[in-house]
């Protein structure tokens, strides 16, 4: 079996973030609050409680060197987090936005963070030494829509984003005094901040979602419409490749190696799609156990299956035979997973570990390391 | 991708689509002379759906479609010969048809469906529901 823990914090969960030793979980348990829980002896014990946002939480960060976590609210504010003895001492970070945040991350170097909104823009913050402030810096009017997910590049310059108007795009965030001239490669060299380097129009619905490969070199993204975009050299002419699944959409990826990507999303089982010697993306298989192949017996329920999965579930037609196969069927998550981190150990470029989390409120620890037809791909 | 240029000819570009449409259907109206409905249907969904605004040009598409999807008698062989690549397509003039409301047409379409869903999974109706820009 793939999953290796699973912990059920909450009813449910919107977001969660990991220490940098994976000893300590943070998430938000579909309220304003972050809990912050702690591996005691085999035993998970509830450590803090940070409270300071008004609304729910959309998204959390936490950082793998400098033990700060960022959070971000539908109350339109961020708070970054550091930890002074016992206490997490929160600082304001005034975003400047008109519509909830929804999503964040800190960049590979962790001294900016990016915000994506509903106001239609994507905020990048810095900390301000002489200030003691953190300053938050507007992309303004490039989406049309709501950002729904940020991705930093490994060179702490580009930001891809994606958007419920469809599209996926790529921003430079160099900001002067914080960036270095050294730190910008290629073909981005010369951009300032806030421009655009490209745009990628390759899905007519929502996109969410959206992760670089290790290197840099491939991007991942998804839409509603159950598709997967993978795109190589991103740049002036990008090379997409757009992949069709036949099951429920995505909501998040995560690059596990430059071969390997994992989809979470409303088919509560994680999707392991893979790249073979020639570039071509496919589907392999999902990482929970999983339902056969529907037959024609079970077709007219699987439906049904979706509607309850749709109703939340159990308390309806849990009789039904199509409900039990879809939903016993990883046996792991019984709701739409939302959320998925990587554990990383040390340096690496390659992660076999990840956590998810969703509205079921389970954190479920992965490892595809014991997979044995996965290995090819590591 | 919902090219912009592309959209704004599109009213010398109709009457293109309507010539073209029709010639669509008498090479339909041939095959299924020849009762190569499968084949029929292929012509149908090639192409479609036309890549302009115009309702005329979705309408007339449609009506090929129908008459293509009305003259399939048996679902499961049509989907021994029709290529995965026609499924989305597919699907979402099923859904056109069972927007009219007419009984026989409904019919047919549910019957397709339920078929085209076991062999393209949720997924295929999910691309047919939050497509956009591609309107049939």
């Amino acid at each position: 079996m793939a999953a290796i823990e699973v912990h059920q914090f909450a009813q449910c969960i919107t977001c969660h973030a990991w220490s940098s030793d994976h000893s300590m979980v943070a998430f938000c348990p579909n309220n304003n609050e972050v809990h912050i829980y702690k591996l005691f002896q085999d035993k998970w014990e509830k450590l803090h409680v940070l409270k300071k946002h008004d609304q729910i939480i959309s998204g959390i960060d936490w950082t793998a060197s400098s033990n700060k976590i960022v959070t971000v609210s539908h109350d339109r504010n961020s708070y970054v987090w550091n930890q002074e003895g016992s206490e997490w001492i929160p600082t304001l970070v005034i975003l400047r936005l008109n519509r909830a945040a929804l999503c964040a991350q800190w960049s590979p170097k962790e001294n900016k963070f990016a915000v994506g909104s509903g106001a239609k823009t994507v905020c990048i913050c810095y900390y301000e030494q002489e200030n003691n402030w953190w300053v938050s810096k507007l992309i303004r009017k490039k989406h049309d829509s709501s950002v729904t997910s940020v991705a930093w590049h490994p060179n702490n310059i580009l930001l891809a984003t994606t958007s419920t108007d469809g599209k996926c795009r790529v921003f430079s965030t160099f900001i002067k005094g914080v960036d270095t001239r050294e730190s910008k490669t290629g073909t981005t060299s010369d951009s300032k901040f806030g421009e655009q380097i490209v745009q990628l129009d390759l899905s007519f619905s929502w996109a969410f979602g959206v992760k670089w490969s290790p290197s840099g070199n491939t991007l991942a993204y998804v839409g509603h419409n159950s598709m997967i975009y993978f795109v190589d050299d991103v740049g002036p002419s990008p090379l997409a490749q757009n992949l069709a699944f036949r099951d429920l959409p995505l909501r998040d990826v995560l690059f596990v190696s430059e071969k390997m990507v994992i989809g979470v999303g409303f088919d509560c089982n994680p999707m392991v799609f893979a790249a073979d010697e020639t570039g071509i993306w496919r589907f392999i298989k999902f990482l929970g156990e999983r339902k056969t192949p529907s037959t024609g017996s079970k077709y007219g329920s699987q439906f049904s299956g979706a509607f309850g999965k749709f109703y939340g579930q159990s308390k309806y037609g849990v009789s039904n035979d199509g409900v039990e196969t879809s939903r016993t069927s990883g046996g792991v998550h019984e709701n739409c997973i939302n959320c998925i981190v990587p554990l990383r150990e040390g340096s690496t470029s390659r992660t076999t570990r990840f956590s998810t989390s969703g509205l079921d409120g389970k954190v479920v620890i992965w490892d595809v390391q014991n997979q044995e037809d996965l290995l090819d791909y590591l | 991708m919902a090219g912009g240029a592309q959209e704004f000819v599109e009213a010398d570009n109709a009457e293109a689509i309507i010539t073209r449409i029709e010639h669509k259907s008498r090479k339909i109206e041939s095959l299924l002379k020849q009762s190569r409905p499968v084949e029929a249907l292929k012509t149908a969904l090639e192409g479609a759906p036309p890549k302009t605004r115009d309702e005329r040009c979705k309408s007339a598409t449609w009506i090929v479609v129908h008459r293509a999807i009305m003259a399939i008698k048996d679902v499961d062989g049509m989907f021994s010969s029709l290529d995965p690549e026609y499924y989305d397509i597919l699907m979402k003039y099923l859904y056109r048809g069972l927007s009219t409301g007419d009984r026989p047409t409904c019919d047919q379409c549910l019957r397709i469906h339920e078929k085209l869903t076991e062999k393209a999974g949720l997924g295929c109706i999910l691309r047919c529901l939050a497509d956009t820009g591609n309107t049939v």
